[in-house]
């Protein structure tokens, strides 16, 4: 990164006017001297602006852009839904089958014909973004997804705005990025910033946006990055609550966690939550690719023939329709009963999955949440009923079914867990939570081994880093390469005799003499054995060749530094951290690359 | 080097320029897009509040016309135009738990409690469903919440009716005795010259037990308005249950005769009735008629004993009485010959211990056997109530 100012607007010196005795007469001009003069100088200071300082300000920039345009996604969809569905939450026969099932048909000309990008999960996008085409986000998506997906979820189809509203934010970021012609580096960077900030709006949850970004799109702790996301995610939040106000998506009622006999409670929904995240999660990877193989025409019928089926169900269940934020608030203040809220956690399932295969465009983060609200809710209901002195109420229990299931079918434990506190607004929940999201994400990831979106993206033909696997990748060290036995070391004072006989005897060995503590120099064996025969009782391994100051590393250090240090050097040394003068061992290339080479066949073992 | 490195842009000013411009068209559509989503959020918001008022408002109409399913299903439509509105939120809790969904309101209120702690009308809702659910500490904590919360209009009042069915849910589930002291500071709180309200005090300080207090108050009320059958009623039953049936009696005889023949007054007219005629103390009775009337106790109390041995299988002639019961009949049985009735007539001195041997009688007879009935129930009370003025 070049710490030389970007864009100098101007080069001109920023002077300022000559204190005179200014008569009343010219008084006028000096002011606007003096005015002149000091927007010159603020717009200097922003033009001239390092690179990445110029780019954390353009990620406040994109956090109020895309907090504008969460608010007005959302307002779409609320609007159309009054529109097509009417102001009841029960609505009536013709439109709730109606609805949804000619607006599929619309939906799925759009998709089609006009906004082809659409179809596609945004987060799968972003990363596209990311890894391959150079942070390139074409702004006609926002578009699509703003008009399809305010379309689809409001007249009932069972998604929800949040991906869209994280890819509207990268397809903002993108093209502000673009336009101003920044880096390709930051240009790449860039998307994740608005979809922090996009999801951030969506969620009114800054620290779960930030953290899924990190967690499911970027994959590392990028301190270039971080400043900007967060700068994004915070901007985005804040103008969302300037106009929707400062609420949560639900209501969480007050509750209270007890002692630890009751975190047993919460192991048995995060078995529920991890086996019905693993339903979810088996269904449509195994559907996906068999809808897709349908002929071409059907896709215009899809979404439709999802509408009617969603409409049709909710003519009994009108509570699966559409996000299902209400519904969840309902279910956190103990409304339903367990077979209740069992029953809509299943036939939300369901049609989610009718929704989501049908190609209709839409997120998959709303379902879960109400997923999990309602499957957590019927577990603590039904404990309740057979441990009835549990404090905890139906509400805490839908609260941490949300992050459960979120863990479990979306593979993102850390953004669970804080997007139940950021919902909760207190860290009370944060045990139950992280009990029951753990268990749902082991059960999901043992028994699925790829997550949600590496599944699509290889069903869409597309090869994009799991972030997943990244994570988790073993990271090696030098201690899983460094050899103790191969190494010979020599004092300046010891007899070359000495050392040539041993050198003989080992003839492996890497030859090193200890000139001062943390200082080893690297000696030619062939020299050493020459120098031997003819040594008198002064000759020491000091008048052996040698290819001076062997560079160092500690045990704790990851191989890809020490293939960085390694250069031309045969071996590396291997010191201790609490003796510098001690030596551990020496590291070679051959050992180096033998590490690597035994990880893929311990994996497989 | 990429095309944005610093050397280049130097090098080039145009696009120094370009960028300008991309920042000033980006500052103006921010303002525009600002302006348009504050537009389109202000009527959207301007058109979900107004249809949230009138499904409100329907919610309302249909709960007066006891369509609670209706009202319940419009005041949730109201809730998701405004989710946060409490007036909402708390009418449908009020709707829930008229329809015996108590669960249901409770989250809502204890949402609420959460927000405004201090707000009576909350509490009181939340102490409801306690009771309802005869949860008697958690009704207790919200009922002192609303007697000491906030209240919008006449929160005096408001603070006795919340007390007032305290104690009424407190009496209507036998709690008498913590009872007791919310009606004592209910009596305090009520102004003296509120007679309606005084008149609930004092049927709550009968139904405590309080009977002095109770006596007192109706007798206040009595001094405002003579004629009150309510409070005749109250101090006829106060001065029975003290003893003072002679009172009791003259208040009974000032009500009318239908008031008298209400089931539970009858009862204690009947007894105050039979109290008077059998009572021997009775000040400007003749000599004849006390001795009369203990000789008739005499009798009454041995049929008493025999009636309640043979009831309990005892036999009143052990040579070695076991229970008081049996000591008594022993005794009364030595003493028969002292306790005629030309011998109580010429012996007035020995009407005392007489009459104190049929009440132990009468006491012994009812721990054995139970409370008696009729003329035998009237000695019992009468010996009670003289042991008490005794003590």
């Amino acid at each position: 990164m070049s710490d030389a100012p970007v864009v100098p607007v101007t080069s001109a010196p920023v002077t300022t006017a000559p204190e005179t005795a200014a008569s009343p007469g010219i008084a006028a001009p000096e002011e606007r001297r003096h005015f002149r003069a000091r927007w010159e100088s603020w717009t200097h200071a922003i033009f001239t602006l390092r690179e990445d300082r110029f780019f954390l300000l353009l990620a406040v920039l994109i956090g109020v852009f895309s907090g504008l345009a969460v608010v007005c996604f959302r307002l779409a969809i609320e609007w159309t839904q009054i529109m097509l569905l009417g102001p009841s939450l029960n609505p009536t026969f013709p439109r709730v089958v109606l609805a949804p099932t000619l607006a599929g048909l619309v939906v799925a000309v759009l998709a089609i014909r006009v906004f082809p990008q659409v179809r596609s999960s945004g987060v799968n996008q972003i990363k596209s973004a990311v890894y391959i085409s150079n942070g390139y986000v074409p702004f006609v998506t926002v578009i699509g997804k703003f008009i399809t997906c305010a379309l689809a979820i409001g007249s009932g189809q069972s998604l929800g705005p949040e991906d869209p509203s994280l890819q509207m934010g990268a397809g903002i970021a993108s093209l502000i990025g673009r336009s101003l012609r920044l880096s390709q580096e930051k240009v790449r960077l860039i998307a994740p910033v608005g979809a922090a900030a996009g999801l951030a709006a969506a969620f009114n949850a800054p620290i779960s946006a930030v953290l899924f970004v990190i967690e499911e799109v970027i994959g590392t702790w990028s301190a270039g990055v971080l400043g900007a996301i967060v700068l994004a995610a915070v901007s985005s939040v804040v103008t969302m609550r300037a106009f929707l106000g400062p609420e949560s998506l639900f209501r969480v009622p007050p509750f209270r966690v007890a002692g630890p006999s009751e975190m047993l409670a919460y192991v048995v929904l995060g078995i529920a939550g991890g086996g019905v995240s693993l339903v979810l999660l088996k269904w449509i990877a195994w559907a996906r690719p068999k809808v897709q193989a349908l002929p071409n025409w059907t896709k215009y019928l899809l979404p439709s023939l999802a509408g009617l089926l969603i409409g049709l169900v909710g003519l009994r269940f009108p509570q699966v329709m559409g996000a299902g934020y209400a519904i969840v608030d309902q279910a956190m203040h103990g409304q339903f009963v367990w077979q209740l809220l069992l029953l809509l956690a299943a036939l939300k399932l369901l049609a989610t999955g009718f929704s989501f295969l049908s190609g209709t465009p839409g997120g998959m983060f709303a379902p879960a949440l109400f997923i999990g609200a309602m499957l957590g809710g019927a577990v603590g209901a039904l404990e309740h009923h057979f441990v009835p002195s549990l404090t905890a109420t139906v509400g805490t229990f839908a609260l941490v079914g949300i992050g459960t299931l979120f863990a479990g079918f979306l593979r993102t434990p850390i953004t669970s867990v804080f997007l139940v506190i950021e919902l909760a607004g207190n860290y009370t929940a944060i045990l139950p939570v992280i009990i029951s999201t753990m268990i749902a994400y082991g059960i999901s990831r043992a028994y699925q081994k790829d997550p949600l979106f590496d599944v699509l993206a290889r069903q869409d033909g597309i090869v994009l880093p799991s972030i997943e696997e990244r994570r988790e990748m073993t990271s090696f060290v030098v201690e899983d390469a460094m050899r103790t036995d191969l190494v010979l070391v020599s004092e300046p004072g010891d007899h070359i005799v000495e050392v040539a006989r041993q050198a003989e005897a080992n003839p492996e060995a890497a030859l090193l003499l200890r000139m001062r503590p943390g200082e080893w120099w690297l000696l030619d064996r062939e020299d050493v054995l020459r120098l031997a025969p003819d040594a008198t009782r002064t000759t020491t391994p000091i008048h052996a060749k040698s290819k001076g100051p062997v560079p160092y590393l500690f045990r704790d250090q990851s191989l890809a530094e020490a293939l960085q240090v390694m250069g031309d050097w045969p071996v590396l040394a291997v010191a201790s951290r609490a003796d510098l003068g001690k030596l551990e061992g020496v590291l070679t290339l051959a050992d180096t690359l033998r590490a690597f080479r035994k990880a893929p066949t311990e994996e497989a073992e | 080097m990429s095309a944005t490195s610093p050397s280049t842009v130097s090098e080039a000013s145009p696009r120094v320029f370009s960028r300008e411009v991309v920042l000033l068209l980006c500052v103006l559509a921010l303002l525009v897009l600002l302006g348009l989503t504050a537009l389109f959020s202000r009527l959207y918001h301007k058109k979900v509040h107004s249809m949230a008022d009138a499904m409100f408002a329907r919610g309302q109409v249909d709960e007066q016309a006891g369509q609670l399913d209706a009202a319940l299903a419009d005041y949730r439509n109201a809730l998701a135009y405004n989710p946060g509105n409490p007036r909402f939120q708390f009418y449908l809790a009020k709707a829930l738990e008229a329809a015996g969904r108590g669960d249901e309101s409770r989250s809502y209120l204890l949402n609420l409690l959460s927000e405004t702690p201090g707000s009576g009308e909350i509490n009181l809702e939340l102490a409801r469903i306690a009771a309802h659910r005869n949860s008697i500490a958690d009704a207790m904590r919200y009922y002192q919440g609303a007697i000491y919360g906030e209240w919008d209009s006449d929160p005096i009042a408001m603070r006795w009716q919340v007390r007032r069915e305290l104690c009424e849910a407190l009496l209507a589930r036998g709690e008498v005795t913590q009872a007791a002291p919310e009606v004592l500071a209910l009596a305090q709180n009520t102004p003296a010259g509120d007679l309606p309200r005084l008149k609930i005090v004092g049927q709550l300080l009968s139904r405590t037990q309080q009977w002095t207090r109770a006596l007192d108050l109706d007798r206040k009320l009595l001094v405002a308005d003579p004629t009150d059958e309510e409070s005749l009623a109250g101090a006829a039953e106060a001065a029975f249950e003290l003893g003072q049936y002679i009172t009791a009696m003259e208040y009974f005889d000032r009500l009318p005769r239908e008031g008298r023949e209400q089931p539970d007054l009858a009862n204690r007219y009947d007894m105050t009735e039979r109290i008077l005629a059998a009572n021997p103390f009775l000040l400007g009775l003749p000599v004849e008629m006390r001795a009369q009337r203990v000789a008739n106790a005499l009798a009454l109390a041995q049929t008493r004993a025999e009636a309640c041995a043979r009831q309990t299988g005892q036999s009143l002639e052990q040579i070695t009485p076991q229970t008081d019961l049996q000591r008594l009949y022993e005794q009364g049985k030595n003493l028969q010959k002292d306790w005629t009735l030309r011998y109580l007539e010429g012996s007035p001195d020995r009407l005392d211990a007489a009459m104190a041997y049929v009440f132990s009688v009468e006491s012994a007879a009812a721990a054995a056997c139970g409370e008696p009935q009729g003329d035998d129930r009237a000695l019992w009370l009468l010996g009670r109530s003289r042991s008490a003025v005794n003590r």
